[in-house]
């Protein structure tokens, strides 16, 4: 390369370069620069994003973290706390969600973990204007606070901290089936109070048991009318409420996509395919269906439904739930009244996406069809219904009417009980005698809640009936306030169920749900069965097995049977049948009770009581098992007592004494209940 | 134990349901103090915590039920032989289907106390099946108590959908009521014709299976422990709100992906703010430039 003859290859000398040098000043510049850019590219470049590292042990993971939460909300412009008492995270769901709410008021929330702040701060909220400081608790344990309350609860105790001046309201997180139902919530509620803060709204108390989300929701649209009329604000613009699902109305469809009552899948109801159950029903014939009282005002029926060929069984105790329509005369006359054509087909599409509840039923379908086999219309609606409905309600009056009716002012809750609950008026009602109130009817669907499924407990033995289930059920039918005749969905759509000769059976969309209300394992040991008017189905069923068990030559305990009903010669129930069993010596002991065909009401528990002794040597030398069927609210309750008195008077006990043993009868599986109210 | 004692002379009640609480209250606290369920309690259960536990369950169950079909004609069984309603493997290989897979069978392996407990559960179903109930009561019944909790923790922490996948083994599909069940089931052992001396080997069962039980949640903190120190990718702070974004279903909706996590660590020796960054640069570059110009 010494040859300093010009070379196409070499670069072209741009500057004097000294001899010998082996790089020229720009080959430097350019390598200093990729040196360079490489060097920031391999030290400087923008990590991903940073994972922390978990502890286990819950950190204050700031150190420069606001403890109080006054000031946290004033610098934040806040005026409503959500404190959470959360061990599974549901608590802390619904704080989040309330905090969120208090944007579509005007307001502004936050939630707040407890355990991160210093909760005697509570005293100085009053200083934000229009400040609420709302608690999510769940209860624990033996109706213990949740680790992250521990502290709160504890402060709670020990304080004595003046808390005039600070509004709050509590929402209890719990499960009735446990004995400290809502403890925490109960408790917090209730020391607020003490501490001299000021309730602003009532105690809501959400039952795990049941249905939590509901109760939460419930509690929600009625909470905030309320602190908005506290606060004297109003819903920010949208005026209009929130409406969760969007119209679509399809006008060229195939009819084979189109929902025409199924339950689960399209066409399920044409091509039954097993298994089947709450989502996929069984259309079961019906082959019988019975008047089975004699005289008086009400209709009290036996049905006998086919399940041949459905592969369904059943034990005896088990419930059959059957999926009913609603009656036309009603659907027609929502339809008339807000003028709308049934017959479109239409979806109501979620606005949120990301929600699992993509319609809040099946869709597409007709209005007349939702009417009839979706939504619950004879039900009279919950307080948020009206809420939503009341902007449609062109009569100021009107409006106003039905907006206190959802508020949670003293006098708006008294309203709604007498003209809405005590009234029994059904959304039809109300259409009717509010006359300026015509809500779109895409909206009414969205706002009433599903139909539901009616359960029977079966009144038939699988042992002697495998194909078949029947129903024992008395058609519920009122008058009310207004004089109107309310109907039981169920109870009329199934006496309209009446089999004829010609041809077309006449089905009912069922499945079977298991019950624990089961004869015992041995045969030989004793029932006693109390179930007076329809709480007889089930002893239908148990005696039948009794009786077949007999037969097979199994050694039979006493089947002793209490029941009970209003007049002999009207509605006793399987009279004919029950008398030959006594007679067979299925049924060993059969007791009956007719409330009213003498001066005063003789019921079950006073045949209970007539019989005291003997009932107390089935139960404490030949281990009965009781069973009782029907009535939740006054029956169930009376003949429990009756077992206390007879066991603290024949086993010598005090009354506390007594129910421990009724209710240890309960925890070891004696005593069961098969009750409604 | 509240209540009304019975006129019985034995030293134990003479209901099986109510002698077994009694006998195994004891060891019945004790596994609910383990570490590890402590820890579960509090929401503090990681995606492979959760995952060790099902593979366990599933060796525990798949030996406890194969054993009961074993016996289900014994007359010390077939009283409180539920198959429909309360036999949890079909539920389990579900779950591990989820989380591991379709090659899940290969994925996963026995760890020693379960294995332990698996033998214990084949060799009472051979040799004393009228002690097999013991260890139906202990499993069962827990799973329908505390169970339905445990499920709820598991599905906020993992971020599992609502819709049940992932934690079929705590549902329950065939039993409405699981108090109501708990009664029926009660009232069933306690039907089972069973002498004294029976009766008290049934107790010492029961004790034995709930010391199993909690030498495999031993075992399963240790396992964990020591995946910490080997620089596993642990957990991070269950995020209570976030959504589970993954559709690989067969991994679970993991809420970091785990390869990831090993290679972010924060080095901390450099600055990170921009301005300095710039700086820096810049002036690397310039002295580069000046030694060159200075070099020429």
């Amino acid at each position: 390369m010494g040859d300093s003859a010009m070379d196409s290859t070499l670069p072209p000398p741009e500057s004097a370069v000294p001899e010998g040098t082996l790089f020229s000043m720009t080959d430097v510049f350019l390598f200093s620069l990729i040196v360079g850019l490489l060097s920031y590219w391999f030290l400087f470049r923008k990590k991903k994003e940073e994972i922390p590292e978990f502890t286990k042990i819950q950190p204050t993971t700031s150190s420069v973290r606001e403890s109080s939460f006054v000031e946290k909300m004033k610098k934040t412009g806040r005026n409503i706390v959500v404190f959470y008492g959360s061990q599974t995270g549901t608590a802390e769901e619904f704080a989040n969600r309330l905090s969120k709410d208090a944007h579509r008021y005007g307001m502004r929330g936050m939630s707040a973990d407890p355990e991160e702040y210093d909760l005697s701060d509570l005293s100085r909220l009053s200083e934000i204007d229009n400040s609420l400081a709302v608690f999510c608790m769940a209860t624990y344990g033996e109706g213990d606070p949740t680790d992250n309350a521990q502290d709160f609860y504890d402060w709670l105790q020990e304080t004595d901290t003046d808390l005039t001046g600070l509004k709050f309201a509590v929402f209890g997180l719990g499960n009735k089936t446990y004995e400290h139902f809502n403890a925490m919530g109960k408790y917090v509620d209730k020391r607020l109070e003490q501490l001299g803060a000021q309730r602003m709204f009532e105690l809501g108390m959400g039952d795990d048991d049941g249905n939590l989300e509901e109760d939460f929701i419930t509690w929600r649209e009625q909470f905030w009318p309320a602190v908005c009329e506290h606060f004297g604000v109003e819903a920010t613009g949208e005026e209009s409420s929130i409406r969760q699902y969007e119209l679509v109305v399809h006008t060229d469809i195939n009819m084979n996509k189109v929902y025409t009552g199924e339950m689960g899948r399209l066409k399920s109801y044409e091509s039954q395919k097993p298994p089947f159950d709450a989502k996929n029903p069984f259309l079961a014939p019906v082959t019988l269906n019975r008047k089975l009282n004699q005289g008086g005002e009400r209709h009290l029926m036996h049905l006998e439904l086919d399940i041949s060929g459905s592969k369904i069984r059943y034990e005896s105790g088990d419930h059959v739930a059957v999926y009913p329509a609603n009656d036309t005369s009603l659907v027609n006359q929502i339809g008339e009244i807000l003028g709308a054509d049934l017959d479109v087909i239409m979806s109501l599409n979620n606005l949120d996406e990301e929600s699992n509840k993509k319609h809040p039923f099946p869709c597409p379908t007709t209005y007349r069809t939702a009417l009839t086999y979706y939504l619950d219309i004879t039900n009279p609606p919950r307080t948020n219904v009206l809420y939503e409905l009341a902007q449609y309600a062109t009569d100021p009056n009107e409006q106003e009417h039905l907006r206190k009716m959802a508020s949670s002012a003293a006098e708006g809750k008294t309203l709604y009980l007498s003209w809405v609950l005590e009234a029994r008026r059904n959304i039809l009602a109300i259409l009717q005698d509010v006359p300026s109130l015509r809500p779109p009817i895409d909206h009414l669907c969205e706002l009433l809640p599903r139909l539901q499924a009616r359960y029977y407990s079966i009144a038939s033995s699988s042992k002697v009936h495998p194909h078949a289930i029947h129903i024992c059920a008395v058609v519920v039918e009122y008058e009310t306030k207004t004089g109107r005749l309310n109907k039981g969905v169920a109870t009329t759509w199934l006496k309209n169920k009446v089999p004829n000769e010609n041809g077309h059976k006449l089905t009912v969309p069922m499945y079977v749900r298991k019950s624990q209300f089961r004869l015992p394992f041995k045969p030989s040991t004793p029932v006693i069965m109390i179930g007076p008017g329809t709480g007889i189905a089930p002893f239908v069923g148990f005696v039948q097995e009794r009786a077949w068990l007999k037969q097979q030559g199994k050694d039979v305990g006493e089947t002793v049977l209490y029941y009970g009903c209003r007049h002999e010669n009207e509605d006793y129930l399987y009279r004919e049948e029950l008398a030959q069993f006594h007679k067979e010596g299925a049924l060993t002991q059969l007791n009956v009770a007719f409330s009213r065909d003498q001066a005063q009401k003789v019921y079950v528990q006073h045949l209970l009581k007539k019989n005291k002794e003997g009932v107390w040597k089935l139960i404490h030398e030949g281990n009965a098992h009781i069973y009782v069927c029907g009535d939740a609210r006054s029956m169930a309750r009376d003949v429990q007592n009756t077992f206390y008195e007879i066991v603290a008077e024949f086993g010598s006990m005090t009354q506390p004494q007594a129910v421990d043993y009724v209710k240890k009868l309960m925890t070891k599986g004696r005593y069961s209940l098969d009750v409604w109210s | 134990m509240e209540g009304s004692k019975t006129h019985s002379s034995e030293s134990m009640p003479g209901d099986l349901s109510e002698a077994l609480k009694e006998a195994t209250k004891e060891v019945h606290e004790q596994a609910e103090s383990t570490e590890f369920m402590k820890n579960f309690q509090r929401g503090q259960v990681s995606l492979q915590e959760f995952k060790m536990v099902l593979t366990s369950l599933y060796y525990i169950y798949s030996a406890l039920e194969e054993e009961i079909e074993r016996n289900k004609d014994h007359p010390a069984y077939i009283p409180v032989y539920f198959p429909a309603e309360l036999h949890r493997k079909t539920a389990l290989q579900e779950d591990l289907e989820y989380f591991y897979g379709p090659l899940w069978r290969e994925e996963i392996s026995c760890p020693e106390s379960t294995q332990k407990y698996v033998n214990r559960l084949h060799y009472v179903g051979q040799h004393e099946p009228e002690l097999l109930v013991a260890h139906a009561y202990t499993r069962y019944l827990g799973d329908l108590s505390g169970g339905q909790v445990l499920k709820k923790i598991a599905q906020k922490a993992l971020h599992l959908p609502n819709t049940g996948e992932g934690l079929e083994f705590f549902t329950f599909e065939g039993v409405s009521n699981a108090t109501k069940f708990k009664q029926l089931y009660r009232s069933r052992m306690n039907s089972i014709e069973m002498d004294p001396a029976t009766k008290k080997r049934v107790l010492e069962e029961a004790k034995r299976a709930f010391l199993l039980n909690i030498q495999v949640f031993d075992e399963l903190q240790k396992l964990v422990s020591q995946c910490h120190e080997n620089g596993h990718p642990a957990q991070h702070k269950p995020e209570l709100r976030t959504r589970g974004t993954s559709g690989a279903h067969e991994h679970g909706p993991a809420p970091v992906k785990e390869g990831e996590k090993t290679l972010m660590k924060h080095t901390g020796m450099l600055p990170s703010t921009p301005l300095v960054r710039w700086i820096l640069v810049v002036s690397f570059l310039v002295t580069t430039v000046a030694v060159g110009l200075f070099a020429m």
